[in-house]
């Protein structure tokens, strides 16, 4: 299916579903340009679209904390869901409130992305539609299997030079839809020496990556905002393997599913499984 | 629940990346980029994210305020306007028009920037406009418009991803002072495109770069002319180029033949087979595309530095085809723009000469006024020493903060300090405005609509999203409420709209610009001479603005202030990504402020070691002028014998320590070079 017969059938379901809800997040394009944009009015749809995609779940969040009886419906991709399942296990949106409306990215667009889940799984979440049909998933990042084939040094010496191109905007946390702490472990001298540029390395990447392991979703976000062009995907995958083979853990998958670095410290953990 | 994004433009560099506010229920909540900006692409640097945060600082200014003595009195819109007038008319028929100087501001929109030229020429009948462009690329717009005919950006951002083949940056920290420009330089390398860096800091592009020489600061024209020398000599000029588009090769060979490799390397420092192997890269990777900042226009030799540059495009043929050509990259949001709308003191909006009397005429048949001045004015730094000779009596500041932006600030105060009368527009109580007589509170750049010109001519949208708070106004709108009070005909403004539509009929290279059109088509790069011309992305395409390109050869000369045994050091100063200019704004903004919140010297290591410093450790640094303490931090991207100072605190003002000798021809000042001793703090 085309994009823009996807578009087609989305603002269909969409025109039905909104006098439901008290509004329905999705990007809307102008004259101007196209942005995140929360509609009301059936009249408005005709400016539902499904691209450039934006970080619509670091929005929800905002939106319910600001109204957490509100009914939301959102326009979302397989990703963004995986990225809304996350954040509703950590306690940031509230799913019984979010209806949402699920659309299967094209076979082109899960190429662009290289995605491996390129159809919505809805497995848990209470209210959702998926629209589209279901495409492939793309082959792997040609970046993600040389880092495979490298050894140790050759893959440090790799990242270095990559982060050696970094401007410290902050771009890939900020723009991130798992992100949401109010302190964060990058702005703390404690880790990350200040006022450096490039940030010292690896401790700025590699204590977000570390953050993002059991987090990330594989949405793209980060990559397409840096502005050094670092294949942050790449290093983000691999460490989604690692969280798969030791934890058998795949993050946005199923709602039910506990991830293993989110501790309780009230609960009894479960000890590491002995390598 | 009402949220919405409104699209606008990046209030700090020169860029113009595009971003979107993000409104709830009328409130700001956060930014986020634009993701089919031409220029940013879905990026933007960490001011541009924090771009938003010092909106609300309980430092703005609310309301007007009066000077009574040596405190500050708030004062009604209606008091402080009268007083303004009263003060500026009085001043101007007791001393005559030129005892008046006006600020124009590269911080505020190309709409405000208009009327400020307007009132200080249509009102007072005075060319003592400028701006802090002459303080960053006045030597471009001499050199580059000598040369070429045009004193602008020659290509465009988005075309250094798409286009260029190699880069030849030069006084440029891009990663830093031009974040997303380097993203499409990063993109391009990763594509394969070669780069050279030639700075006196091995600043972060230069640490990237496939080639990097380290020239001794001040020594520009020297290796200039001697990657001509190798170009020309090895055969890699495009002769076709210089035959059918050029003038004076010869009178260019007569000098460059003078500045072989061995020579260079005795002038700059720069190895001989280092300077032939760089040549060689920019002569045979085409396009090529200089890109250059204020290393290269911040000297008393910035214009011929300028010329030098273009001199090296014209030689290789790389001008007048996408990705390749001279390229400036301007400070400031709208320095462009400022331009632009002629707040110079030489020029009205497009650069048309105050001093052609067809251009007078056209004027004042446009403002229905008589008797424009002819004279060309003051610019910055001699409306400051006017001032201190009790030639200029009154000042009109607008969105400037000279008293940490100029050089030898000590004596700008002393000047600003003579003055009867002294107005400051700005946002908050800034250095300058501490100094002011009344005190006029502006909006912020998301709190008014208008347009801001980026580096490379790309004409946008900035829009209104928030109120200004309590009484503050945009600066347009402050500016037409004087000129009413004045009795000044043609300020009566419904908005910046209208007012683009009086730029549009008198700029020729702005004809093509509305609102409406900008709307439409995000943003149009000039000239764009009429409403159905598509705008310009490249200018000198098949013929330069001024027929043929002229060689403008220069000879090396040296820097103004060279070290001695008092003076041991050469200090440079330029910026941190972290903060930006006098920081009124950055320093406001916490998550700018942490990063960088302390000012610092950078000093080599065996120069550390030599002088017993010690790291962190403080030291004190001293020029013939003044002294400023710091902390250290040691550097080996520096030279030996150079230490570098960013010119962003008002605690520690690298510019207490600058001189103003002044480029002959553009007047700037240079920043990038004088002599300094290094003295350790507190250690034994």
């Amino acid at each position: 299916m085309k994009e823009n017969e996807l578009v087609e059938i989305l603002r269909g379901c969409a025109a039905r579903k909104l006098p439901e809800l008290d509004g329905l997040l999705g990007i809307l394009r102008t004259t101007e340009g196209a942005a995140p944009y929360v509609f009301h009015h059936c009249e408005e749809l005709a400016g539902l679209v499904l691209s450039p995609r934006y970080p619509l779940g670091g929005i929800v969040r905002v939106l319910q904390a600001r109204y957490p009886k509100a009914r939301l419906g959102v326009v979302v991709r397989a990703c963004d869901l995986r990225g809304l399942v996350e954040l509703a296990k950590r306690g940031q949106v509230a799913p019984d409130r979010l209806y949402l409306l699920a659309v299967a990215c094209t076979p082109e667009e899960a190429q662009h992305c290289r995605c491996q889940r390129p159809v919505p799984n809805p497995t848990g979440w209470p209210q959702v539609e998926v629209l589209g049909s279901p495409a492939a998933a793309a082959e792997a990042h040609p970046l993600l299997v040389q880092n495979e084939r490298l050894g140790l040094a050759e893959r440090w010496a790799f990242w270095r030079q990559e982060f050696a191109k970094c401007i410290k905007c902050y771009g890939c946390r900020n723009i991130c839809p798992e992100c949401f702490c109010q302190a964060c472990a990058l702005e703390d001298p404690l880790w990350v020496e200040r006022g450096i540029l490039a940030p010292p390395f690896p401790t700025f990447h590699l204590v977000r990556a570390m953050h993002m392991a059991s987090r990330c979703v594989g949405c793209r976000q980060c990559e397409l905002s840096c502005p050094a062009h670092i294949p942050l995907t790449v290093l983000y995958e691999l460490l989604r393997r690692d969280v798969a083979e030791m934890f058998g853990y795949q993050a946005g998958e199923d709602l039910s599913a506990q991830p293993p670095l989110s501790l309780s410290l009230t609960e009894e953990t479960t000890p590491l499984p002995n390598p | 629940m009402d949220y919405r994004n409104i699209l606008t433009v990046c209030p700090y560099c020169g860029a113009g990346c595009g971003l979107y506010l993000q409104m709830l229920d009328g409130e700001m909540v956060g930014v986020l980029p634009a993701k089919e900006h031409p220029v940013s692409q879905g990026k933007l640097c960490i001011k541009g994210w924090n771009a938003a945060a010092f909106l609300r600082h309980p430092d703005r200014l609310p309301r007007p305020l009066i000077r009574q003595g040596e405190r500050f009195q708030e004062a009604s819109w209606e008091e402080a306007l009268r007083l303004v007038a009263e003060q500026f008319r009085r001043i101007s028929s007791r001393y005559g028009p030129e005892a008046l100087g006006f600020l124009a501001s590269a911080k505020c929109t190309n709409e405000e920037n208009y009327l400020m030229q307007k009132l200080a020429r249509a009102g007072f009948k005075t060319n003592n406009v400028d701006h802090c462009a002459r303080l960053c690329h006045a030597p471009t717009v001499a050199g580059l418009a000598a040369a070429f005919g045009s004193g602008a950006m020659t290509n465009s951002t988005p075309e250094f991803s798409q286009h260029t083949r190699c880069f030849l940056i030069t006084g440029s920290n891009t990663t830093e002072g031009h974040p997303l420009i380097a993203s499409h330089i990063l993109k391009a390398k990763q594509q394969g495109a070669k780069l050279i860096v030639i700075d006196p800091r091995q600043v972060q592009i230069g640490r990237l770069a496939d080639i990097y020489l380290c020239p001794q600061p001040g020594t520009d024209v020297a290796w200039l002319n001697g990657l001509m020398y190798v170009i020309i000599t090895e055969g890699l000029a495009d002769q076709q180029f210089i035959q059918t588009r050029t003038e004076g090769f010869d009178q260019l060979w007569e000098v460059v033949q003078q500045y072989p490799p061995d020579r260079v390397a005795q002038i700059t420092g720069i190895p001989a087979a280092q300077l032939q192997t760089a040549a060689r890269m920019y002569a045979q990777n085409k396009p090529a595309a200089i890109i250059y900042a204020m290393g290269i226009t911040q000297h008393t030799t910035g214009t011929d530095n300028v010329k030098c540059i273009a001199n090296l495009a014209m030689l290789t043929g790389n001008l007048g085809i996408a990705g390749a050509g001279v390229n400036p990259l301007r400070g400031q949001n709208n320095v462009q723009g400022a331009c632009d709308m002629g707040a110079l003191p030489n020029v009205y909006p497009a650069y048309q000469p105050v001093s052609a009397p067809e251009v007078k005429a056209k004027l004042e048949a446009a403002w229905q006024v008589e008797g424009l001045p002819e004279q060309i004015g003051l610019t910055v730094v001699e409306m400051i020493h006017a001032a201190g000779q009790g030639n200029l009596r009154a000042m009109y500041i607008m969105a400037e903060n000279p008293l940490l932006s100029d050089p030898d600030i000590h004596d700008a105060r002393q000047c600003l300090e003579q003055l009867e009368f002294l107005v400051v527009q700005d946002i908050f109580l800034s250095e300058t405005a501490q100094l002011a007589d009344v005190v006029l509170p502006g909006a912020a750049w998301a709190e008014k609509d208008g347009t801001f010109t980026a580096t490379d001519r790309r004409i946008q949208r900035v829009r209104k999203a928030l109120p200004p708070p309590g009484e503050a106004k945009a600066d347009w709108e402050i500016i037409c409420l004087l000129a009413q009070r004045l009795g000044l005909r043609g300020f009566d403004f419904a908005g910046p709209a209208q007012i683009m539509e009086e730029v549009a009929r008198l700029a020729p290279s702005y004809g093509g610009v509305s609102y409406e059109r900008l709307d439409r088509e995000g943003f149009l790069q000039w000239p764009v001479p009429s409403p159905d011309h598509p705008g310009t992305p490249y200018l000198h395409k098949e013929k330069f603005t001024r027929g043929l390109g002229r060689f403008l050869p220069v000879h090396f000369q040296e820097a103004a202030e060279l070290p001695d045994e008092e003076y041991p050091f050469i200090l440079t100063t330029g910026r941190s990504i972290f903060q930006f200019h006098t920081g009124t704004m950055t320093r406001r903004s916490p998550k700018l402020e942490q990063e960088a919140p302390e000012p610092y010297i950078e000093i080599h290591p065996e120069d550390a070691s030599r002088l017993g410093l010690k790291m962190p450790g403080k030291v004190r640094v001293i020029s013939r002028r003044g002294q400023i303490e710091l902390t250290t931090r040691f550097t080996e991207q520096i030279r030996p014998g150079v230490v570098f100072i960013p010119f962003h605190y008002a605690e520690a003002a690298a510019n207490a320590l600058t001189q103003a000798a002044l480029d002959p021809v553009a007047k700037i000042p240079e920043y990038k070079v004088c002599a300094v001793r290094v003295e350790p703090i507190g250690q034994s």
